[in-house]
């Protein structure tokens, strides 16, 4: 059973040297109002992480359902037991055994000996998929600008956490993978990193590239798609997902005139991927035929993610990303 | 069914234009979507039941291309055609006289013809021309051979009734006329038919639209004020008949001024006619009023289904001093008679000094006293003992102590006299002229009075001279002067006759005033001015309205002076009964520029009184025989346009294109109104869980 951290004052210091001093400490990396133009790198997109945002960047851990096995040491529990503060079990003293864990208060009082078993702690790596196809860009506000404010979240979280951040864009048939961050410092980095990230023109595989960038998985993490899922495969995807046996998690992005489309009369509907028309003639029965298909399409998605314990979290891009991760996340037990 | 504008069927050429606006219509407007992933799957859906989904999105198509036809139809204006019921040429003739002002019907029998006549064009053959003849007191086209039936039934809808005589034969005969110019022609003749059956023969067959059916009528059927023969007093006779089959109770109500005077309440035997006689009317007032009441005397509820007869005004006479002009050597007995007259003048002169400077002619009465001028005045004369024979009459003689002959009872002039105890010394033996008549006969076939009118002037001859006699000691002797005097100068002034509606009138216009205004009864004004300046009459004709018109003058910016008579010898008046001749000449008769006179209009007509319908088969048989079914063959049929309906339905169809077209718009409207509703009804309860709702909403709704 996974256990449930009190997660405001589970800040740790960035391990990795050549962190910014204003980073250290309990102190988080957000600069000083009015002084931001100083600490934003260049690379970053104002537009995308603005001041406001984040100030709601560090609040927030990844849940993980089940402890996993992970690398280097870190902050989230693993299976293994080892160096850390937190008592876990007693085991009979084996011959090798450190003595430094012998339990000596035990031995004084019943002269045995006993090892103290505490609970291994270890980073994972927290694999963020953006779907950078050019559907991303449409909607209003832009999916992909939602998304990349999603991944920034929950990657400050993960790198708060001082788990392993992993940034992947697929676009076309491929994915491009970005070099994995680790410990909170890097979050300009990852901030420049998504910022980098633009929607790319022409058709996208989701499942090719989805696949490309599993090819690419190391260890067993958390694997978040950030995806509008518009695809005829998507469906697969979730379950090429699945079949990692990381933790998956679907953050299905749709705009609100997705959801609900304020379009009336004749109208050649051009697909912003493959540029395909089809003419619709656009009335109340249609929409409402729109709706229903939409609501079962997403209904399909989110029973494929049941099945195989796939998180499915169906968004609207206009959700606040404080909403998103104070909220939703938490309500789904994604956030801790 | 056939097609009028069968041209305007050229509109549906609208009918490509439209598809070809729909065909241009499919360049849709091009919008980018992220994905056309789940808009493919629905319009696969709408492809696969291609035929029934495209029907049912092409409603607006169908909607508008059926309104396209509809309104084509229309503008072909379609008729349903149907056999005539009238011939091409009708020729209608409304009655419009008073008797159609009848209630029995309502609101009238004018009404009812009009209503019955305009739902009669509608078996007007096509293209058949219609004339409109009122027939009142004389007949009028109202609308002459015209086709356009929207102005013959706004002809036929300005008729109003009138209170006159009717003349349906004059309009007959007229329709007649207008008929003898086309080959298949009708009169139809919408009437009460009440009244006689006009002696005409026609060659054109006439249909009647018969109206009314009460006869329940009593009507003023004729009024008079007459003085007395002394000209002492008025009275007023009126005659009321009684055109029912039953017998009524009305009350009379005589007013003078608009002061009720007398009211006697009658009781009229059917189909009589009563003498009603009001004695002693009073003095000074101008015209009286007679209305004919229910028994309750309600003056606001109609008694009888004929209002218009039952009220009537008849003008008084204005009270002139007269003016009597004795011509003698003096005679006490009779000036002192002659001077207890009411109302008149007496002047005395001389024979010696009568000449053309007396101007008889500015007297009522000339009375010569034993003497006789050589020129007789153009005025009434009394002749007493003329000395010579005359155009008075012829002396042949003289009778000594002559008798009086037996008296004629009814003889007018003798009323209240008692000749009996009369004794005559002397008498001139006369031969009676052929104008005149014998009033007290004498001995011999000598008349000792006579009177007659010679020359259209009452002119009355005593044979002897009243000293001569013992009359002058007796009660009769005034009595008889009275009389004579009366007679003479007419009983007072000729009772002035009502007019008819419509009749028109020639009003002199007094000296010192240019024209004349008349005061109507329903107190407008019209201003008559004469044509010329120098004519002095003028003829007024708008006398449409029953009751007392009152006609002023309109005075000059200065006023005439009155004209003053010339001098010479001149009769003096004689004062208070003494008898005595000579002094100053009278003045003629003062013309007071603003006296008002006045003139009654009233309908007095016994025939237009009596409503009851008459037969509309005796009116129809004044016409030609319509031989079998009345058609001619060559007569085209009658047609009814519908396009009333066809209007209808296109606005339906507008309707239905327009919520076709905003069906999206409604069922918008419908749902935000219904889910707001949902709200209110719902209450604050619900609202707990609006929050979580709108993040499911925000979140797609799947959790």
């Amino acid at each position: 059973m996974a256990e449930h951290r009190p997660v405001a004052e589970h800040r740790q210091p960035p391990i990795e040297s050549g962190a910014p001093a204003s980073s250290t400490g309990s102190t988080p990396p957000t600069p000083a109002t009015g002084r931001r133009p100083v600490f934003l790198p260049n690379e970053l997109d104002p537009t995308v992480f603005d001041e406001a945002f984040l100030r709601q960047l560090e609040r927030l851990l990844l849940l993980m359902k089940a402890p996993v096995r992970g690398g280097l040491k870190g902050g989230r529990r693993s299976t293994k037991r080892g160096q850390s503060v937190e008592f876990a079990d007693y085991r009979d003293y084996a011959l090798g055994d450190d003595l430094r864990q012998l339990d000596w208060n035990i031995l004084a009082r019943l002269e045995r000996l006993f090892i103290k078993l505490y609970i291994e702690e270890e980073d994972v790596t927290v694999h963020l998929l953006l779907d950078a196809s050019a559907s991303m860009a449409a909607g209003r506000p832009a999916k992909l600008l939602f998304a990349k404010r999603a991944a920034a979240a929950l990657g400050y979280i993960a790198l708060a956490s001082e788990d392993r951040v992993v940034v992947s864009a697929l676009a076309g048939r491929t994915s491009r993978r970005m070099p994995g961050l680790r410990g909170s410092g890097r979050v300009f980095r990852l901030l420049a990193n998504l910022s980098a990230i633009e929607a790319t023109p022409g058709p996208t595989d989701l499942l090719t590239a989805t696949r490309h960038a599993l090819a690419g998985l190391t260890g067993r993490g958390i694997v978040i798609l950030c995806s509008d899922l518009f695809d005829p495969a998507a469906d697969r995807v979730i379950r090429d997902l699945a079949a990692t046996g990381a933790e998956i998690i679907v953050l299905h992005v749709l705009a609100p005139d997705e959801l609900e489309p304020d379009l009336s009369g004749d109208l050649r509907l051009v697909d912003a991927e493959t540029g395909n028309g089809v003419d619709v003639t656009i009335d109340l029965p249609v929409l409402d035929g729109y709706r229903q298909r939409l609501a079962a399409w997403r209904d399909g998605l989110a029973a494929v993610a049941a099945r195989r314990r796939v998180s499915y979290v169906p968004l609207a891009s206009d959700l606040p990303i404080a909403e998103l991760v104070f909220a939703e996340l938490r309500r789904r037990r994604i956030l801790g | 069914m056939g097609l009028l504008a069968p041209l305007a069927l050229l509109g549906l050429l609208f009918v490509p234009a439209i598809l070809a606006m729909y065909l241009l219509r499919l360049r849709r407007k091009e919008t980018i979507v992220a994905s056309t992933l789940l808009w493919q799957g629905l319009v696969a859906d709408v492809e696969a039941n291609a035929p029934w989904q495209r029907l049912r999105r092409s409603l607006l198509l169908l909607v508008q291309l059926l309104l396209a036809v509809l309104l084509v139809f229309l503008a072909a204006r379609p008729v349903v055609e149907r056999p005539a019921g009238l011939a091409r040429d009708l020729v209608l003739v409304v009655d419009v006289s008073a008797s159609m002002a009848a209630t029995d019907v309502r609101p009238n029998r004018l009404a009812a013809a009009k209503e019955a006549a305009i739902a009669a064009l509608a078996e007007l053959p096509a293209g058949g021309t219609v004339s409109v003849i009122a027939a009142g007191r004389t007949a009028r086209i109202v609308a002459n051979a015209t086709t356009d039936l929207g102005r013959v039934r706004a002809a036929i809808a300005g008729l109003e009734p009138a209170p006159v005589r009717g003349d349906l034969g004059d309009a007959l005969r007229l329709a007649a006329a207008l008929a003898a110019r086309s080959g298949d022609a009708e009169i139809l003749v919408a009437t009460d038919a009440a009244g006689p059956v006009p002696d005409v023969r026609l060659d054109v067959p006439v249909r009647v639209l018969p109206v009314g059916r009460g006869r329940d009528n009593q009507a003023i059927a004729a009024l008079a004020v007459r003085s007395t023969p002394s000209g002492v007093g008025r009275s007023l006779f009126v005659s009321v008949v009684n055109t029912d089959l039953e017998a009524a109770e009305r009350r009379l109500v005589v007013s003078a001024e608009g002061i009720p005077i007398e009211a006697r309440d009658v009781f009229l035997d059917p189909q009589t006619r009563t003498e009603i006689v009001v004695d002693d009317l009073p003095e000074g007032i101008g015209s009286v009023e007679v209305a004919l009441l229910g028994r309750d005397g309600d003056a606001g509820r109609p008694a009888d289904d004929l209002a218009l007869d039952d009220r009537a005004w008849a003008v008084v006479p204005p009270v002139r001093l007269r003016r009597i002009l004795l011509v003698s050597e003096g005679d006490p007995y009779l000036e002192t008679a002659l001077s207890y007259l009411p109302g008149t003048e007496l002047y005395g002169i001389r024979p010696a000094d009568y000449g053309p400077a007396t101007h008889p002619e500015l007297f009522d009465l000339v009375i010569f006293e034993s003497t006789l001028p050589a020129t007789l005045p153009s005025r009434p004369i009394l002749a007493i003992a003329p000395p010579r024979s005359s155009p008075l009459g012829e002396v042949v003689g003289t009778l000594s102590e002559p008798g009086i002959g037996r008296l004629d009872p009814g003889e007018p002039l003798l009323r209240y006299v008692d000749l009996s105890t009369v004794h005559i010394a002397e008498a001139k033996r006369l031969v009676l002229p052929d104008w005149a008549r014998v009033v007290v006969p004498g001995p011999e076939g000598a008349p000792l009075l006579y009177a007659g009118s010679r020359l259209g002037l009452p002119t009355a001859v005593l044979a002897f001279e009243p000293r001569r006699s013992d009359l002058p000691l007796q009660v009769a002797f005034p009595i008889l002067v009275a009389n004579l005097a009366g007679e003479l100068m007419g009983g007072g002034e000729p009772p002035s006759e009502p007019l008819s509606p419509g009749d028109p009138v020639e009003l002199t216009i007094p000296e010192g005033a240019t024209g004349l205004r008349i005061e109507r009864p329903d107190g407008s004004v019209h201003e008559l001015v004469p044509g010329t300046p120098e004519a002095r009459t003028v003829t007024y004709a708008a006398t449409e309205l029953l009751g007392v018109y009152t006609v002023r003058p309109i005075a000059a910016g200065s006023s005439a002076a009155s004209p003053t008579p010339t001098t010479g010898p001149s009769p003096t008046p004689t004062a208070g009964g003494s008898p005595g001749t000579g002094g100053s000449s009278p003045s003629p008769v003062p013309a007071d520029p603003t006296a008002p006179g006045r003139f009654a209009v009233d309908l007095l007509d016994v025939g237009e009184s009596t409503i009851a319908p008459g037969s509309p088969a005796s009116l129809e048989a004044l016409g030609r025989r319509t031989g079998g079914a009345g058609t001619a063959p060559d007569r085209p049929p009658a047609r009814d346009e519908i396009w009333p309906w066809l209007a209808l339905l296109a606005l339906l169809g507008l309707l239905v294109e327009w919520i076709v077209y905003e069906r999206d718009g409604l069922a918008r409207l419908r749902r935000s109104v219904a889910s707001r509703l949902e709200r209110v009804t719902a209450g604050p309860a619900v609202r707990g869980g609006a929050a979580a709702d709108r993040s499911g909403t925000s979140g797609g709704g799947h959790r």
